[in-house]
């Protein structure tokens, strides 16, 4: 929770962080809290859009899809119910920061559904929380009561908190939408897309809790100032979490164009083990691994995309030279044998024949084939299924072995 | 209409058609396992990949509309690796216990894997094991291990039948096909998810380990169970006579027909053809004498029958026909009764309970041909009143085709002193029963399998059914035994085939006026009176 | 722990209704009401599955499927106590395998398994997305990080 060393910017998403009832409306109204909102009733909705999207505000969720075009695939004049969905099914390896959100600015992700919601159309919003997430899904909870008490909520729009029941793939906006609709969390054929029929079958808005976040300061303080915090294709700050062998665990505020490098040895003060940086996600699990030569990307979608991963969720989970990347990606490919859905036949499986594969390598049963052939399943599944889950499986398995081939073939007897 | 180009060949087909069922108009198989036309598009087996034109990834086809101007390509190096891939992925977890599973021959892994397989296995690792050998039903077993998830049988069970007995349990590589707990898969369409079942997750028990599906032969018929007239394929072994114990009729399928039955039958008709090959079968011509019967050589039999059908005045002879018998079958009955001068002819017996019905295909009226006996215009009787004249030495010759009247709606005693009113009971049918066993003269009849014919549906719609196998024992088709005794009594030529007999009912009905074998084809035809 | 013929009382029932009305179609509220039910009756039997899908009008199948899809719902009766291990990556580096094997030791149970006492259940985890905490577990509703072998005696002893 610290703001960036190298760049000192202004903190935004985290100002008030710091103040033990920051979920508090008291505290909220007191630095500034839903005056975004009070502008944003005097716009139109189309406005809005327009703002969000002069902002260069991409989802934070993981895509970094554009936000504003996104609510703008809303059809016009639609005359049915338009829902607003809001991601808290915080899920992926490496990320922690929607969990500081819901518990520390609560009422942010409720000033920023009021402008969205105003934006889009939709008079009922719905909050998936991730079901192990109780004391920030309490805490967001009492947020929503206070915000229905003091006549923000309840006229114009209303919101249901919704518990999920443990499983990563509701993360994904269409299994979201699958497991609030009182089903297995099973990600939807697309199209329809989810803006087209999406919740309910009704047009449906889902962004993650972070994106929402931004919108009351993007209205509050005019999109052009937040354009300039990041890129050139991106604006704003974002929560990095960051995790693994660093010195400061934690999440940080800084801007999107900040570095890799400068995430890990300025704010997070350094790698820890024997000191020496080996590979780092930069993104969450299902972004490919960087080496320790490759930190000196900025974190914005573009930059990552640019260097071969992706910026995902900004979880960053560092590695020094002591972790085995082999146990490492037996332990992601792990995950996501636990977590594939099982809809599509490629994903369901892979997953797990990969993780059996893996283990096997690291338990010294491996076979030289075995590379070759996580590798070519890998890229032969990769854009065969519903979702995007698998590709993110995919990022993993190829990079890992790619980028740290000859300490997987070392544990491989006759390699 | 939208206009589209697939694999360099331009249709037009209707808006919201999707691409595999646009291909399939120009005899362009795209391969899918998930996917039927009846259920609605799951995309979950990943396997009907096509490549088009300015879109960057290939699209699953089940899930993607025709569009004006689309272009589409079915078999670029990508899709054909992708649908490599995709079979791959099929078996990483199945068992490959092709030599012990029944759908082996018919199995969409085996005939997709000869055309699209990887043919590099290099899966070595252990497999994830499920339950296997559930029975889920009476009639249908489960493998979990063969199943590749396709949820068509879910979908059918969700959509079709409304009753939901199956789920997709688990998630990962641990889904598997199930009931809930105690449950059993017992609707009365239950069998049809073993036909939609692409691989050998589901089969029949009764099928089970009976006979290679490679040694059946398949004739075209119609289910003889109710009026509706659901159209079926009748598989029969003929050539591995030791197997499936005997039975030369293993099982029946449906067989489309947008207008009957779509994709389904139920599963009384599905697994109601035992009396085809069943102990009670009447295998030759007899006649009783005293408490002996004797078997005699039709030769023998057809002046036998004919002498008593004109030792008696016509107004002497009762005649209760059967709503089962074919039309051919029933004109010439007809004929017959013109030539004899009987008019105490009728086909109603009111069942003992009311048949069973519902809003799908199940009809109360469990008889094949009631409309056809209506139009045809046999008679006029009253069949009670037949037997109570019997009773009453009134009727002295009582011919009784297929009915079983000591399970009637009618009072045993009324019944029993009909039967041994009459002085001369026939009875012709395929099989044996109470009411038979009554007869002083059997004349054995083909059961439908074995015989050529046509119904008429309760919706007026006449139905071609064919010959697969030849008749048991000495069985002769209705229409043949019909005709020779129409031939012994009148002297007149009698008909070779049953399209004959057919050809002569459409040139005197008016209601068959104009149709033909040819005509009906094998979706049907509809009389003229049912014609919009 | 479970009645062979599940019921919610008037109240809960009135929650499942008030759940219920929340969402354009009452489906919407299975997962609430299910978390409700565990809450009520312990874990989700099959008697509980058939019950709430009366509640709901669906198949006891889709309940069914519901139930087994997410790891939160306990087919069979559980500890008093959930203690849920976090075994992903970051975890995993800050020395989760060490946690967990000393709680196998101090439980005497594997992952999956309960105490003999019924006062906890041990689980090994996906991401619980606390990793700036690593490594950590949940205890009931509660996270609990930067574990070392001592944290976690005291916390399971403060477990009743």
């Amino acid at each position: 929770m610290s703001q960036s060393a190298a760049e000192p910017i202004e903190p935004i998403l985290t100002r008030n962080f710091g103040r033990p009832d920051s979920h508090t409306l008291t505290a909220y109204r007191e630095t500034g809290g839903y005056t975004g909102w009070a502008k944003a009733l005097a716009l139109e909705p189309a406005a809005i859009t327009d703002a969000v999207k002069r902002s260069n505000l991409r989802g934070l969720g993981g895509a970094g899809f554009p936000t504003g075009t996104k609510w703008s695939f809303v059809p016009k004049g639609h005359a049915g119910p338009i829902y607003l969905v809001i991601n808290a099914d915080e899920g992926e390896p490496g990320t922690v920061k929607d969990r500081y959100l819901l518990e520390r600015d609560p009422h942010a992700l409720i000033e920023g559904m009021l402008i969205a919601a105003r934006a889009i159309g939709s008079r009922l919003a719905f909050v998936y929380v991730r079901g192990e997430y109780v004391a920030p899904w309490r805490r967001f909870s009492a947020a929503v009561r206070e915000a229905y008490d003091a006549g923000y909520l309840g006229r114009g729009l209303d919101v249901v908190v919704h518990r999920g029941a443990g499983a990563y793939i509701c993360g994904e906006e269409t299994g979201l939408i699958s497991s609030l609709e009182g089903r297995k969390g099973w990600p939807k054929l697309k199209p329809p897309f989810p803006a087209i029929k999406g919740a309910f079958g009704a047009p449906t808005i889902v962004n993650n809790v972070e994106t929402i976040c931004q919108v009351p300061h993007i209205v509050n303080r005019g999109p052009e100032w937040f354009a300039a915090l990041g890129t050139q294709t991106q604006g704003g700050t974002r929560l990095y979490s960051v995790s693994g062998r660093v010195r400061r665990s934690g999440v940080y505020e800084a801007s999107v164009g900040v570095t890799l490098r400068q995430l890990i040895y300025e704010h997070a003060g350094g790698v820890t083990g024997n000191g020496r940086l080996k590979a780092v996600v930069p993104g969450g699990a299902s972004a490919a691994i960087l080496r320790a030569d490759e930190i000196d990307v900025t974190m914005d979608v573009d930059g990552l995309r640019n260097a071969g991963t992706m910026a995902g969720s900004a979880g960053v989970i560092v590695m020094d030279e002591t972790v085995s990347i082999p146990d490492a990606l037996r332990v992601v490919a792990r995950f996501y044998a636990h977590e594939s859905c099982g809809q599509c036949t490629p994903c369901r499986e892979t997953t797990g024949w990969i993780y059996r594969m893996t283990e096997r390598i690291v338990e010294g049963r491996g076979r030289k084939e075995d590379l070759d052939t996580i590798l070519d399943v890998a890229r032969r599944g990769t854009g065969t299924t519903i979702c995007a889950f698998y590709d993110g499986a995919v990022g993993p398995y190829i990079s890992y072995i790619e980028k740290f081939r000859a300490e997987f073939e070392a544990l491989i007897p006759h390699a | 209409m939208p206009k589209l180009t697939i694999d360099g060949r331009p249709l037009e087909v209707p808006p919201g058609t999707n691409l595999i069922e646009a291909a399939r108009r120009l005899g362009i198989e795209i391969p899918h396992y998930c996917y039927h036309p009846a259920l609605s598009i799951a995309g979950q087996c990943r396997l009907c990949v096509v490549d088009i034109e300015k879109v960057p990834r290939p699209q699953v086809a089940c899930n993607t509309v025709v569009a004006e101007g689309m272009v589409v390509h079915t078999e670029t190096e990508r899709v054909l690796e992708t649908r490599k891939s995709i079979m791959e992925f099929h078996l990483i977890n199945h068992p490959l216990d092709c030599p012990v599973c029944d759908q082996a021959g018919e199995c969409w892994l085996q005939i997709y894997y000869m055309k699209h397989g990887l043919y590099d296995p290099r899966m070595v690792d252990e497999k994830v094991h499920k339950p296997k050998a559930v029975p889920l039903g009476p009639h249908v077993i489960l493998d979990a291990e063969r199943c590749i998830l396709c949820s068509r049988c879910v979908r059918f069970c969700d959509e079709v039948t409304g009753t939901s007995e199956l789920g997709i349990f688990h998630r990962g590589d641990r889904s598997e096909i199930g009931l809930f707990p105690g449950q059993e898969l017992a609707n009365k369409y239950s069998g049809n998810v073993v036909d939609i079942c692409p691989v050998g997750a589901l089969t029949d028990r009764d099928f089970r380990f009976q006979v290679r599906v490679w040694y059946l032969d398949t004739q075209k018929s119609i289910c003889p169970g109710c009026a509706r007239g659901c159209n079926i394929e009748v598989h029969v072994s003929r050539r591995r006579v030791h197997h499936a114990e005997g039975r030369r009729v293993v099982r029946l399928k449906p067989r489309f027909n947008e207008a009957v039955n779509k994709w389904w039958i139920c599963d009384a008709g599905r697994y109601g053809s035992a009396f085809v090959d069943g102990d009670t079968r009447l295998q030759a011509p007899a006649r009783r004498d005293g408490e002996k019967t004797l078997e005699v050589a039709w030769t023998e039999m057809i002046p036998l029958a004919a002498g008593r059908l004109r030792g008696y005045r016509a107004d002497e002879i009762g005649i209760l026909a059967s709503p089962k018998l074919s039309n051919e079958d029933l004109f010439l009955l007809r004929r017959l009764c013109d030539a004899l001068g009987v008019g105490a002819v009728d086909y109603r017996v009111p069942p003992a309970r009311p048949g069973d019905e519902d809003d799908f295909l199940i009809r109360a009226d469990k008889n094949a041909n009631t409309r056809g006996a209506e139009l045809v215009g046999l008679g006029g009787a009253d069949s009670r009143a037949i037997l109570a004249a019997a009773r009453e030495r009134r009727v002295k010759c009582l011919w009784i085709f297929c009915h079983d009247l000591l399970a009637s709606a009618w009072p045993e005693g009324e019944v029993l002193d009909g039967l041994l009113g009459a002085e001369t009971v026939i009875f012709q049918g395929t099989n044996a029963n109470p009411t038979s066993a009554y007869a002083h003269l059997v004349l054995p009849a083909a059961a439908y399998p074995e015989r050529e014919g046509t119904w008429t549906n309760f919706e007026g719609r006449v139905q071609r059914f064919r010959q697969a196998l030849p008749p048991l024992g000495r069985a002769l088709p209705d229409w043949e035994i019909l005709g020779r005794l129409l031939q012994e009594v009148q002297g007149a030529p009698r008909p070779a085939r049953a399209e004959d007999c057919f050809r002569d009912l459409a040139a005197t009905v008016p209601a068959f006026a104009g149709m033909s074998y040819r005509s009906i084809g094998d979706a049907g035809q509809l009389v003229q009176t049912a014609r919009p | 722990m479970t009645p062979s013929r599940p019921q919610f009382t008037p109240e809960q029932q009135a929650e499942v209704r008030r759940l219920q009305g929340l969402y354009p179609d009452p489906q919407g509220a299975l997962l609430p009401v299910l978390h409700l039910a565990q809450d009520v009756f312990g874990y989700i039997s099959e008697e509980v599955e058939e019950y709430v899908a009366g509640l709901f009008g669906l198949a006891p199948a889709h309940v069914h499927e519901v139930v087994t899809f997410y790891t939160m719902y306990f087919r069979e009766p559980k500890g008093r106590h959930i203690v849920s291990v976090c075994h992903n990556l970051s975890c995993h580096l800050a020395g989760a395998p060490g946690i967990l094997d000393h709680l196998r030791r101090r439980l005497g149970i594997e992952p999956g398994g309960t105490t003999d006492d019924g006062r906890v259940t041990l689980l090994a985890v996906e991401c619980l997305c606390a990793c700036e905490m690593a490594p950590m577990l949940q205890v009931d509703d509660r996270y609990e990080g930067n574990l070392t072998p001592e944290t976690v005696d005291r916390l399971i002893d403060q477990l009743q």
